[in-house]
């Protein structure tokens, strides 16, 4: 099932059997995919999984072996020209001439877009505002930090005001301020309507999106929007911070009444079967773990890796409605 | 046309701000060639100039004294020490005191009073092939402005070998102009060397580095045509190589005294069509080379050998293997030398150029071409 089925917009990007091999190595392995028109768009999953292989297929600097990959209704390897006017690609490596200021770099790349003169001069120092680079217009590229470098790229992918952005890792390596200040200018350009098709190796950004679809191994094993992938993961979430995690994990995996526990960072994620009744804290006490349990709201971190536990396990359905 | 154009633009007007933004890259490109030109012409020049010369007269005439005492007034030569015999020349040879011994046999005043033809025995060693074949030159001449009374027996020698010393070979050599001076020869040729290094080696890194820093890709997400891209890339190289020209042209004849004897317009087609043959090979050079550093020394590799050893500039075509003449056929150095000299010194014009500036125009159309074509691959 996928997501232009039963979303009132056509499709932004239809995929279809899309594959493209390395060598030996299979990158995207004959994936489909629905990115609705003005969604915002996580693609998530681990590095590796075939995120920048599909952004670049989309932004037809890379060709497809196999299957095809419509972006407005135009197929990437037979009418690259169509497509390219309408979408901002924004790579994982910095592309900017370093040499170049920011103002040079937003110039030579809306030049190349065929931006008219007074355009560029506007649309740079509006960006540039907005995004609080003002004072850094006449700054070369390869001295700014790297937030700065990414929120740099972004607007030059903004210049010529494309429908849909392909974003790779904009947010990789970023600190978590400059990360949540780039979300802000993702919440922006949603509320203008465009498109945008973000990949990204944090969790915790998938909130942030409208829809969202796990990749590994080149396939999408789940997607749907936040709401609807929580919605498919049944019973309590329970945090359990503890100064030794991993003996609290010991204390509690395969007791009665718990679906499933992973560990995040310094605590554990325990999901509960619902209306099973459990003594998290006897069971911690009884194993000599100091650790305090509390009920958290569900989140996208755990709802993937309840599902890939699902997955290998029971074989819960991989993909769910929207 | 006109969004081309443009984009064409913003390409050149780009790599001219990347030009300003690296002072070794504009040194490189502006710098260089001045300071090579004058390097050649100056250091490397193979003009010689006061040749340690050992006299033996044997004759102790007034006669043999005047005929000696032109070598001391000469520039060439520099007369280091005064000897009897012959085995004192082998001496001072191996101990590099002398590169010509000067023999004046007994008999030389006698013979020339008498109206007969004098024999002199001018002994070269050979050891150091460049000089000591032009000093044999010079000698040669300074026997010819002694009248023609005096016929000169040569002996070339690695070594010297006395026993051959009395079965001397009148040897008949090519006149060689004493006045001649290397540099008239070597500018016209260095032209191409310098050319080559500067042109080759930027672009050949340009478009790497544009894949290197994935700049590549936002031109591809661009309208930006692959033809657009290579003409705004090669248009500031060329506008660069050819100030190159006019500043090589220009030092050689005011600073140096090069003449330029034929059509400059002929030397001018010739340069742009060579520019664009190495602008060509420097981008081959970037389609097929995995790295900016690859590309760099690949370029230089290509840029340097061929247009320095392969061109003519310092061995004559003609002199070297016919496997490695076939090589410097497939570099176009070799053509553009060609013209170089023949414009320069020998007043050439079209009618005597043109297969040259033929040859020239058809190897820029096949290496871009083909780089074209390679780049094209080499995407997606």
């Amino acid at each position: 099932m996928t997501l232009s089925d039963n979303s009132p917009e056509p499709a932004a990007i239809h995929v279809r059997g899309l594959t493209r091999t390395f060598d030996a190595v299979t990158a995207v392995d004959a994936l489909d995919l629905a990115v609705p028109t003005g969604a915002v768009f996580g693609l998530l999953g681990p590095d590796g999984a075939g995120k920048s292989t599909l952004i670049r297929m989309l932004a037809t600097v890379l060709a497809p072996d196999s299957g095809e990959a419509d972006v407005f209704g135009h197929a990437v390897n037979k009418q690259p020209g169509a497509i390219t006017g309408r979408i901002g690609y924004m790579s994982q490596q910095f592309s900017m001439y370093p040499d170049l200021t920011v103002a040079e770099n937003l110039e030579f790349f809306a030049r190349l877009r065929g931006v008219p003169k007074p355009l560029r001069r506007e649309r740079a120092a509006s960006l540039l505002t907005s995004m609080g680079m003002a004072d850094f217009t006449s700054r070369q590229a390869r001295k700014l930090s790297g937030g700065m470098k990414q929120k740099l790229m972004l607007a030059s992918t903004l210049m010529h005001e494309p429908d849909l952005l392909l974003l790779d890792e904009p947010t990789t390596g970023v600190d978590p301020v400059s990360r949540r200040e780039f979300w802000r200018i993702l919440g922006d350009i949603h509320a203008q309507g465009k498109t945008v098709l973000v990949a990204t190796p944090y969790m915790d950004e998938a909130e942030r999106c409208t829809h969202v679809a796990f990749l590994d191994a080149g396939v999408v094993r789940h997607q749907g929007t936040p709401e609807a992938l929580k919605a498919s993961v049944p019973g309590t979430l329970v945090e359990v911070a503890a100064e030794d995690p991993r003996a609290a994990l010991a204390a509690l995996q395969g007791r009665p009444g718990i679906a499933s526990t992973h560990l995040l960072g310094d605590t554990v994620r325990v999901l509960l079967h619902e209306g099973e009744p459990v003594d998290l804290d006897q069971w911690l006490a009884d194993a000599g773990v100091a650790a305090l349990a509390r009920p958290i709201p569900m989140d996208m971190e755990s709802v993937f890796a309840f599902l890939a536990d699902a997955r290998s396990s029971t074989g819960l359905p991989e993909e769910v409605p929207a | 046309m006109r969004a081309a154009l443009d984009r064409i633009g913003a390409i050149t007007a780009k790599e001219f701000k990347h030009l300003i933004r690296d002072p070794r890259a504009l040194a490189l490109v502006l710098l260089l060639p001045i300071v090579q030109l004058l390097l050649f012409s100056y250091a490397i020049s193979f003009d010689v100039r006061n040749v340690p010369t050992l006299v033996i007269d044997q004759d102790r005439t007034p006669a043999s004294a005047e005929y000696l005492r032109n070598y001391e007034g000469s520039n060439f030569f520099s007369i280091v020490a005064h000897a009897d015999s012959v085995a004192a020349a082998t001496a001072a040879f191996d101990r590099n005191q002398a590169r010509i011994a000067v023999v004046v046999p007994a008999g030389f005043g006698r013979q020339l009073a008498a109206g007969a033809t004098a024999s002199v025995a001018v002994l070269v060693d050979g050891s150091e092939p460049n000089s000591a074949r032009v000093a044999q030159a010079y000698s040669k001449a300074l026997n010819l402005l002694y009248d023609q009374r005096v016929a000169v027996s040569w002996a070339e020698t690695q070594g010297l070998d006395l026993t051959s010393l009395g079965s001397l070979q009148p040897q008949i050599r090519t006149w060689y102009n004493p006045e001649r001076r290397s540099s008239d020869f070597l500018i016209p040729g260095l032209m191409a060397v310098i050319l080559m290094i500067v042109t080759v080696q930027q672009t050949a890194v340009t478009l790497v580095r544009e894949r290197d820093q994935g700049t590549g890709e936002q031109m591809a997400v661009s309208p930006l045509r692959r033809g657009e891209l290579m003409i705004g890339k090669l248009l500031p190289w060329t506008i660069l190589a050819f100030l190159d020209v006019v500043a090589i042209v220009a030092v050689g004849i005011g600073i140096l005294g090069v003449p330029l004897r034929g059509d400059p317009v002929v030397l001018a087609v010739a340069a742009v069509l060579f520019v664009f043959a190495s602008l060509g090979m420097g981008l081959v050079i970037s389609a097929l080379a995995p790295t900016v550093d690859t590309a760099s020394i690949t370029a230089l590799l290509v840029a340097f050998l061929p247009s320095f050893l392969l061109s003519g500039f310092a061995f004559a075509l003609d002199q070297i293997p016919l496997v490695l003449q076939w090589i410097a056929s497939a570099f176009p150095a070799r053509y553009f030398v060609t013209v170089s000299r023949a414009v320069f010194l020998k007043g050439a014009g079209w009618s005597e150029a043109w297969p040259e500036v033929v040859s020239l125009g058809i190897f820029s159309l096949v290496v871009l071409t083909l780089a074209s074509a390679l780049h094209s691959r080499r995407s997606r």
